[in-house]
């Protein structure tokens, strides 16, 4: 689960991001790796392209070592650009994104969109 | 993921594999036997040893190149993938004072600086989409009429030695009307990029910044007549995308914003036409953006219908920054 510590889902350039992320029914020791992201992408009718601002992958001991019993809070300052957009051929769109890998080989993937600026969001 | 893509990129990375494989083993075998027992080498050195030890060493990188991109693809996600590809398989490590102003997937500014205005600042750079065409029938009627003329001299040839081979003139005859009809059209397309002089954009800052005004002034030579000329401002969509095995791009105007529109007017050589006048970027604009596969596109076209000419369009690309770096901008250094 993913959880912006904010009144709403609109960030403006520069502003810190700040997000919260746990894990529930599923067993810490089932995990092989997290990685929690903050990641622009575009979509429209040109092919996807994915642009990450802020990425932190935990494996081995830093998993362990972490509590999960307390959300993983996690802050990332914004940067200028690209600004959220939607355009007739392409928007651009900015989200969260929280991948568990599991020992199975599952792998589990929460995301948690948001906007950067103002442009075509009203606030 | 479906159970076909994970057996398609299977496919694939052991394709690419066993290309590997196969380069090193051709690689080594060569290799090894010229030097361990030059006296049976089958392949002497020369240019057939060389050929044979460049296509292994080829298959060895493409081979190994492709396997890594196919595992990565599959052991690694989109965003591990993304920040491998920038920071590279080793991090580089960072150097302080090297923070860079240019806001990200915003495309650099320096190719549209780096020409000073005369009264404004910056002269901005011409986009003109004929180029290509001029250079690739300048190419097509080059190539053409030097065929048609190795042609022509086999067929005089044999005429002179009584010869005639008719088969060659029937052939001659078409080859030659495309020739012509090639170079006229080179010709046309030479005069038309030449006859209606240069045009010339200064403007007093770059970037541009939304909700700013910024003077402009545009230059136009030539000798002719102008039956109407206007400059607009514009912000264009742009994405590519795969359609088959065919890669298209699609462009899209979403703003546009008619700068200046001049009725009849004349020009002459030496006396160029000045025009000066205002853009204003909207406060709401979206500012420049460029990735891989999409970019939204600012520039200021100048369109013109002259007497005895066909109309013409030129593009001044621009850069319009996000309005959160004007602050980082107008601070003291």
């Amino acid at each position: 689960m993913i959880r912006l510590i904010g009144l709403q889902p609109t960030y403006m350039p520069r502003e810190s991001l700040e997000f919260e992320y746990r894990v529930s029914n599923i067993n810490q020791s089932m995990i092989s790796a997290i990685e929690a992201s903050v990641v622009w992408l575009t979509e429209g009718k040109g092919t996807e392209d994915l642009g990450v601002h802020s990425f932190q992958r935990l494996t081995g001991n830093a998993l362990s070592a972490t509590d999960w019993t307390v959300p993983q809070r996690v802050v990332v300052p914004l940067p200028d650009s690209p600004l959220s957009y939607e355009g007739k051929l392409l928007k651009i769109s900015w989200c969260v994104r929280v991948r568990f890998y599991l020992n199975d080989g599952t792998e589990l993937v929460a995301q948690q969109p948001f906007y950067l600026g103002t442009l075509t969001k009203e606030v | 993921m479906s159970g076909w893509w994970f057996v398609g990129s299977l496919g694939e990375a052991l394709f690419f594999a066993s290309f590997f494989l196969v380069g090193v083993v051709c690689f080594t075998t060569i290799v090894a036997w010229q030097f361990l027992s030059p006296s049976t080498q089958v392949v002497r050195i020369g240019y057939g040893f060389w050929l044979l030890t460049t296509v292994s060493a080829a298959c060895i990188v493409l081979g190994a190149v492709g396997f890594w991109y196919r595992v990565l693809k599959v052991a690694t996600s989109d965003e591990h993938r993304e920040v491998i590809s920038q920071r590279g398989i080793v991090p580089r490590p960072k150097q302080p004072g090297t923070k860079s102003i240019l806001p990200p997937s915003v495309p650099p500014l320096a190719p549209f600086t780096d020409s000073p205005g005369a009264k404004l600042a910056f002269r901005l750079p011409c986009e003109w989409k004929g180029t290509g065409a001029l250079v690739a029938y300048g190419l097509f009627a080059m190539l053409w009429n030097a065929m048609m003329a190795v042609f022509c001299v086999f067929a005089i040839g044999g005429v002179l030695k009584g010869d005639i081979q008719y088969r060659l003139f029937a052939l001659l005859i078409p080859g030659i009307y495309i020739g012509l009809r090639s170079g006229q059209l080179f010709l046309k397309s030479y005069i038309q990029a030449i006859g209606i002089g240069s045009t010339t954009l200064e403007i007093e800052d770059l970037p541009l910044i939304p909700g700013q005004t910024y003077k402009l002034l545009l230059v136009q030579y030539g000798r002719l007549v102008v039956k109407k000329l206007s400059i607009r401002l514009v912000c264009e969509e742009e994405s590519t995308y795969h359609f088959g095995t065919d890669i298209r791009t699609e462009h899209q105007i979403v703003r546009q914003q008619i700068i200046l529109d001049q009725g009849r007017f004349r020009i002459d050589w030496g006396r160029p036409l000045e025009l000066e006048c205002e853009i204003s970027i909207p406060a709401d604009a979206m500012h420049s953006f460029q990735s891989l596969h999409n970019a939204i596109h600012w520039k200021i076209i100048v369109e013109g219908e002259a007497n005895r000419w066909p109309s013409y369009c030129r593009n001044f690309p621009v850069v319009v920054y996000p309005l959160a770096r004007t602050s980082q901008l107008n601070q003291p250094s």
